[in-house]
C-alpha cells in the first residue's frame, strides 16, 4: 500500500483517497460559488438591457467586473481571516458566524 | 474520473485502522471549518461589493483607493454589528 499520501496518481490507501476527495469536493464547491456570484453581480451591472448580442462594451465590463470582484473577494478573505485570528488569540470562544 | 463528484464509493472503509479513523475525523472537522469560513467570505464579499462598488458599468478591474478600504471596513463593521446583535439577544434571553 502506498500510504503516506504519495503523489501517485491514484492512491490505494483509503485514507489518502478520502482526504483527497474531500478536498476536491471543497475546492469545487468554492469555485461553483464564486462563478455563481460573478455571474450574478457582473450580469446585473454590465448588461442592464439585454440586446440581440453581447456588445464589446458589455464584454469589457464583464471582464473588469470579474477582476474587481475577485480582488474584492481576496480583500475580504484577508480581512476576515485576520479578524478571526485576532479574536481567537484573545479569549477562546469565538463564533464564526 | 470516478473520484470526482460522487460519494466515497470506491474507498474501502473497512480497511481503516482506528488511528486512521481518528485522523480522518479530525481532517474532516478541519475541512468543514474551512468550508464554513469560505462560505462566510462569499457572503461578505457579496454584501460588501453591493455597498462599496457603485452600481452600473465597471470600467476598471482594479479596486480603487476608495473601494479597497471600503471593503475592509465593511467586513469589520459587519462583524461588529453581528456582535451587537448577539449581545443584545443574549441580554434579552
Amino acid at each position: 500500500m502506498d500510504s503516506l499520501g504519495g503523489m501517485g496518481s491514484f492512491p490505494s490507501d483509503p485514507k489518502t483517497q478520502i482526504m483527497r476527495q474531500v478536498q476536491q469536493e471543497a475546492a469545487m464547491q468554492n469555485a461553483r460559488m464564486l462563478v455563481e456570484k460573478l455571474n450574478e453581480h457582473c450580469f446585473e451591472r454590465c448588461v442592464p438591457k439585454p440586446g440581440t448580442s453581447l456588445s464589446k462594451g458589455e464584454e469589457g465590463c464583464v471582464t473588469s467586473c470579474m477582476e474587481k470582484y475577485m480582488g474584492a473577494w481576496n480583500t475580504v478573505s484577508k480581512q476576515y481571516v485576520a479578524r478571526i485570528q485576532r479574536e481567537s488569540a484573545q479569549g477562546g470562544a469565538v463564533q464564526n458566524l | 474520473m470516478d473520484t470526482l463528484g460522487g460519494g466515497l464509493g470506491n474507498a474501502d472503509l473497512t480497511k481503516l485502522s482506528d488511528r486512521d479513523k481518528q485522523e480522518l475525523q479530525q481532517f474532516v472537522m478541519n475541512e468543514s471549518q474551512k468550508a464554513r469560513i469560505q462560505s462566510s467570505i462569499h457572503s461578505l464579499t457579496d454584501t460588501c461589493f453591493r455597498k462599496c462598488i457603485p452600481a452600473g458599468n465597471v470600467k476598471n478591474g482594479k479596486l480603487d483607493k476608495y473601494e479597497e478600504p471600503c471593503m475592509r471596513q465593511c467586513v469589520d463593521r459587519f462583524l461588529d454589528a453581528n456582535m451587537v446583535v448577539l449581545k443584545e439577544l443574549e441580554r434579552l434571553r
